[in-house]
């Protein structure tokens, strides 16, 4: 139970952030992440000692994005925020990076949630397959067949047709 | 198949989400919320996660199981027989009853005469049932197995159940005998007990031996011994007019016409009243015969056993037993092991449900 603990406290920030770019929104993400860990804790008694903690943390804060996907967000209009994923501001100064990343964000958030979430959890999160599977609750060859046809549909994606010209740049910023 | 590169992909992802800047304060919150949620020991388990719970469902479990087992069995050692026991007032309905509702008419020479009302009316009778205690007929048959060579232990020992409830032995008899009583294999006993003491003595004469069979019946004739009252009476009343108009009757004609009817009406007053003494005796004491036979004992082939044949003979016999009481446990056991293993499903269907629900 202490190993859950230390990594409630650690991997706050990387789950909320995982949770940002599946709901696309900050204040979404917090107030997930907020009720993933108060659930996580509170039934902390269903994790087996087998079990890892960090796929199964993720799938209770995954649990709860498609529950407010499915619930909460659709009935409500969209927050009001300059923070929503492909709306960040471009800055004069490095607009190679920021169409780049729009474009990739944009996409993304264009993908139907079961195939975003399996983005996000393995190209951000880093997470396994197998771990993957774990923290969705689906088989290890479906969490494959899920990133191959997200994979897939972001390629296809207009906004990442043109060229993928800017990759060094991109790279060279983030490195 | 073009696919995206996944470095690419890897790199806007982290770039987009590492310009989010989580608050500490949200966080620090949230550590706050849980600490709370430990202070107070709201650790929240399920009913079937509990200590207390996993106690019960077991006990529940285990009974069930115990059920399953116990019930069947007791329903295959206590056959049809003891169910007519547990219900002695099992009523097999006698011949249907229809009471004659003539009028005598005597024709004389000058006069005539109609006796009315002197037969027993329907509902007379009926009215007449309901003020009378029920008379209730008994029978029935019991076949019993006793120990080789003790078929005359057994006579004697039913005797004495049935003298001693009041009852008497109506008759005996004992075959395939080789002079010595001891050698007798098979027997018959028919024993007659107050009817108030025919379902214990049913009981009695089961353990004497192992019962294989049992039949009783018992037949309500309480309609039938009114209807017979009732017709005793209503004879009665007529030959009693009879005889009032007999010394009335001035020719010899008229005379003897009379005496005529008063014989015939004597006659049927004392068939019935016969037929109600006898109908008496079968509802006071009831009747039961007891057909016996030595264990290993064929009507009708007669194999005296010794030694390695009779050895070789229990040795199957005991097997054959040892197999049937395996299948008879067989049933219940494999009924106990699905109901459990649906049960067991079900809790875990339900379980992961929950737990996935509150996830």
């Amino acid at each position: 139970m202490n190993d859950l603990a230390t990594w409630l406290e650690e991997g706050y920030p990387q789950s909320v952030r995982t949770a940002y770019l599946i709901l696309g929104n900050r204040l979404d993400a917090e107030d997930a992440v907020q009720e993933a860990f108060l659930r996580a804790w509170k039934f902390r008694d269903s994790l087996s000692k087998e079990t890892s903690i960090k796929p199964w943390l993720y799938r209770v804060v995954v649990n709860t994005c498609n529950s407010k996907l499915r619930q909460e967000i659709p009935h409500r209009d969209r927050r009001e925020s300059d923070d929503d994923l492909s709306d960040t501001p471009a800055a004069d100064d490095m607009p190679s990076r920021l169409a780049i990343c729009d474009g990739v964000l944009r996409a993304l958030s264009d993908l139907p949630p079961h195939l975003r979430v399996v983005v996000v959890l393995r190209y951000y999160a880093d997470l396994s397959e197998r771990e993957i599977a774990v923290a969705i609750g689906r088989k290890p060859g479906t969490v494959k067949s899920r990133l191959n046809e997200a994979r897939r549909r972001l390629s296809q994606h207009p906004d990442l047709q043109p060229d993928i010209s800017h990759r060094g740049e991109l790279k060279e910023i983030s490195g | 198949m073009t696919m995206i590169d996944e470095e690419l992909l890897t790199t806007a992802l982290h770039a987009e989400a590492d310009q989010f800047e989580v608050s500490a304060d949200a966080r620090s919150r949230l550590l706050d919320q849980i600490a709370g949620t430990e202070v107070r020991g709201t650790r929240p388990t399920t009913f079937v996660g509990s200590r207390r719970g996993r106690s019960l469902v077991g006990a529940a479990a285990a009974l069930i199981v115990a059920l399953a087992i116990a019930v069947p069995l007791r329903n295959q050692e206590s056959p049809a027989p003891h169910a007519a026991l547990r219900n002695p007032e099992k009523i097999v309905r006698g011949e249907k009853y229809a009471p004659s509702t003539g009028a005598l008419a005597i024709t004389g020479s000058g006069f005539a005469l109609t006796a009315t009302g002197a037969a027993a009316d329907h509902s007379t009778a009926e009215q007449a049932t309901a003020g009378t205690a029920q008379k209730i007929e008994s029978n029935g048959t019991v076949a019993l197995v006793v120990v080789h060579g003790q078929v005359a232990d057994a006579i004697t020992t039913l005797t004495k159940l049935a003298t001693g409830d009041g009852g008497l032995v109506d008759s005996t008899s004992a075959h395939g005998g080789t002079g010595s009583a001891e050698r007798f294999s098979s027997g018959t006993v028919v024993l007659q007990v107050p009817q108030s003491s025919f379902a214990r003595l049913v009981a009695q004469v089961q353990r004497v031996g192992h019962a294989t069979s049992v039949t009783t019946n018992s037949n309500n004739v309480t309609a039938q011994y009114v209807d017979l009252q009732a017709r005793i009476h209503a004879l009665e009343v007529s030959r009693a007019e009879y005889l009032v108009i007999m010394t009335r009757a001035t020719t010899i004609s008229a005379i003897l016409a009379v005496q005529n009817q008063v014989n015939q009406l004597q006659s049927q007053i004392e068939q019935y009243q016969g037929e109600l003494k006898v109908l008496n005796n079968e509802t006071t004491y009831a009747a039961l015969t007891v057909n016996l036979s030595a264990k290993g004992h064929h009507s009708s082939t007669h194999h005296r056993r010794t030694g390695f044949a009779k050895a070789w003979h229990d040795s199957v016999a005991g097997f054959i037993d040892g197999f049937e009481w395996l299948l008879r446990l067989a049933g219940p056991l494999l009924f106990a092991a699905i109901l459990l293993g649906a049960l067991y499903a079900l809790a875990r269907l339900a379980r992961r449900s929950f737990v996935r629900r509150r996830l």
